[in-house]
């Protein structure tokens, strides 16, 4: 068995909707190991975004624990949890998110421009992901000159330059045609399989369900099921 | 993280916003500019006209004399009192006047005759360089006299034109003579351009038969910077109490006090033009958060700090700020020129206006000083460093959960 990295124990996570109290995760407990490629699925509204900002340390728990290689981010201030983010989370978001402004060689180098890597550092390993996911000779256009996929490669770039604990991928397919969502889904594939890096997904795609080698099923705020894959 | 670069970048992003924000706070910098300068210009002429062109630095007077112009409240042995001052480092002049009634050909009015020591008048004022038309006094040419400008108009008189005067002698006969206009001066003050005619004051000695002594005895410090109060106390220590020794300050305080808060009223008004620019700023980065919510929150996501947001922030402020004061500056420094070279011509407005016993010259000239330049500069920073406190916060407060999704 893989080391875990990513610990829930009895995790609610209540919003309150105006007088309604909504639970978007109730009492859920679950374990992410090293090198997991896994899927948190379910319909939309049924808390699978919710738990994937809880692991990230974007959303704090109503009751229970969420343990990061061991450490409660309940008890980390606003400023601890931003160095987590910064140290060991990749994050890959629906709408690619990048920073306008920045070419894609600034953008992969954000985070570890954050992190005080040596500019010779950094060259070195931004120009090495930046060839892994596919982008070499890309390096100095700006997001609104790439499409949609190659935005997302830059992204997923920016998530593991860092060579996070994990990586938390929210509905990373949603906003790409089918044959580049195959090609992002490859590209992930290998680096868990080439580089043994941990995805978590959340995602009602039927793609990413059929490459994950976890399929976590939340329905409600709760965990319906978890099946690991042969 | 490269604050400036990341900066610079957004503020290009955003050219339009940019450019309407950069404008606002460069025309009002450039506004201010022009307007602390014009009112540079103001109290440095002012001050000239007061001190310059008749007060002095200083004025000694017998007791008495500034409420009630007796002729017979001289100061005894003045002459040498004036070497006594001199001697003490000071320029000084004495100065005899009369009042009575001066006629032209086609008016007449009243009048007050100044003498002045035309050897030495021009050490402790500027009048004799401040003629609008024809000459100043001349010794060769007794009965020539220089005149104010209102009286030349109310007396309808020109250069050349023939005056006789109607007064009193100090022994209390009847003092008349005819006098010709050498020179009409510009504005000076209220009472000179209304009623002053300048003579030298041997003539008026003679027209009024009072061979010794003086009314008045102006003095200005050698250097301008020197202590005023030093060079008062200095006047008292060889007048001792039977004389009066006043300042330009004391002899027209309303003015006096008006110069002071000038400066006070040139700030009120750069804190309240700039108020209106902070809005502007404020209203701009506010719109630059709400449009970044989503963008913030990425970066907030992905590690960077709250205060790290407020560099961002202030960056891209401070940018458009120095942009805005490098524009400013140009255009303000290209109008106050024009002003400091040709003046505010304020003619068409009003032939003379006079302020307390101040007379304003119709043309207002604008003034270099460092602080004119520097003040709306410097003003300009503090209010959007003000301005921008707010936007500012507002996105390092923002949750990453939440900003994530904005749309």
């Amino acid at each position: 068995m893989e080391s875990e990295i990513v610990q829930l124990r009895n995790v609610r996570k209540i919003y309150q909707q105006g007088e309604v109290q909504v639970n978007a995760v109730d009492e859920v407990s679950l374990s992410i190991h090293q090198g997991d490629f896994a899927a948190l699925c379910g319909p939309s509204g049924s808390g699978k975004t919710s738990i994937l900002n809880l692991i990230g340390g974007l959303d704090t728990v109503s009751s229970g624990q969420v343990r990061l290689e061991g450490v409660d981010l309940s008890t980390l201030s606003n400023t601890a949890l931003s160095e987590v983010r910064k140290n060991r989370i990749g994050f890959v978001f629906q709408s690619y998110n990048l920073i306008p402004v920045m070419t894609a060689y600034e953008n992969a180098a954000f985070v570890l421009d954050l992190q005080g890597a040596t500019k010779t550092e950094c060259h070195e390993r931004v120009m090495k992901t930046l060839a892994d996911v596919g982008l070499q000779g890309l390096e100095n256009r700006r997001p609104d000159e790439m499409s949609g996929g190659q935005q997302q490669r830059v992204a997923i770039a920016r998530a593991i330059v860092t060579h996070p604990a994990i990586v938390l991928a929210d509905e990373p397919t949603a906003n790409v045609d089918s044959h580049t969502a195959e090609s992002l889904l490859d590209l992930m594939q290998t680096l868990n399989e080439q580089h043994g890096i941990t995805f978590l997904f959340s995602t009602h795609d039927q793609r990413v369900i059929d490459r994950a080698k976890r399929i976590i099923q939340v329905q409600d705020g709760q965990i319906v099921s978890d099946e690991h894959k042969a | 993280m490269k604050v400036l670069q990341l900066a610079s970048r957004n503020v290009i992003r955003s050219s339009h916003r940019t450019m309407v924000t950069t404008l606002a706070m460069a025309f009002a910098c450039a506004m201010m500019i022009v307007f602390s300068s014009l009112m540079e210009g103001f109290i440095v002429g002012s001050e000239r006209n007061i001190v310059s062109m008749n007060t002095g630095d200083i004025q000694i007077h017998q007791f008495g004399y500034r409420d009630d112009p007796d002729i017979y409240k001289q100061i005894e042995q003045s002459s040498e009192l004036v070497v006594a001052i001199r001697q003490a480092g000071l320029m000084a002049s004495e100065r005899l006047f009369a009042y009575g009634l001066m006629a032209s050909d086609n008016s007449s009015s009243g009048v007050q005759l100044r003498g002045i020591d035309l050897d030495f008048e021009s050490t402790v004022t500027q009048i004799n360089q401040h003629i609008q038309t024809g000459d100043w006094l001349d010794t060769a040419d007794p009965h020539g006299v220089v005149i104010g400008k209102k009286l030349a108009r109310l007396l309808d008189v020109s250069i050349g034109s023939e005056l006789v005067f109607v007064g009193q002698t100090a022994d209390g006969y009847m003092a008349n003579d005819s006098f010709h206009i050498r020179g009409v001066l510009k504005s000076v003050s209220a009472e000179i351009d209304n009623s002053g005619v300048i003579m030298s004051n041997t003539m008026l000695q003679d027209l009024i038969s009072l061979p010794d002594g003086a009314h008045e005895i102006t003095i200005i410090r050698s250097d301008r910077n020197t202590d005023l109060d030093a060079a008062v106390q200095t006047i008292n220590a060889l007048v001792g109490d039977d004389l009066e020794v006043l300042n330009w300050q004391q002899l027209m305080p309303v003015i006096s006090q008006f110069l002071e808060t000038a400066q006070v009223q040139s700030l009120i008004m750069l804190l309240f033009t700039y108020i209106a620019v902070a809005s502007v700023v404020l209203n701009a980065m506010l719109m630059s958060v709400f449009e970044r919510i989503h963008e913030f929150g990425i970066m907030k996501a992905v590690g960077v700090r709250p205060w790290q947001l407020i560099r961002i922030i202030y960056a891209e402020t401070f940018i458009q700020t120095l942009l805005a004061s490098i524009l400013g500056l140009l255009l303000g420094v290209s109008i106050t020129w024009y002003f400091v070279r040709y003046g505010l011509d304020l003619s068409s407005l009003s032939e003379g206006i006079s302020f307390a016993g101040l007379a304003l010259d119709p043309v207002w000239y604008a003034a270099w000083s460092f602080e004119s330049l520097l003040s709306p500069i410097l003003f300009l920073f503090v209010m959007t460093t003000v301005a921008v406190i707010y936007p500012a916060i507002k996105a390092a407060v923002i949750r990453p959960v939440d900003a994530i999704h904005h749309h």
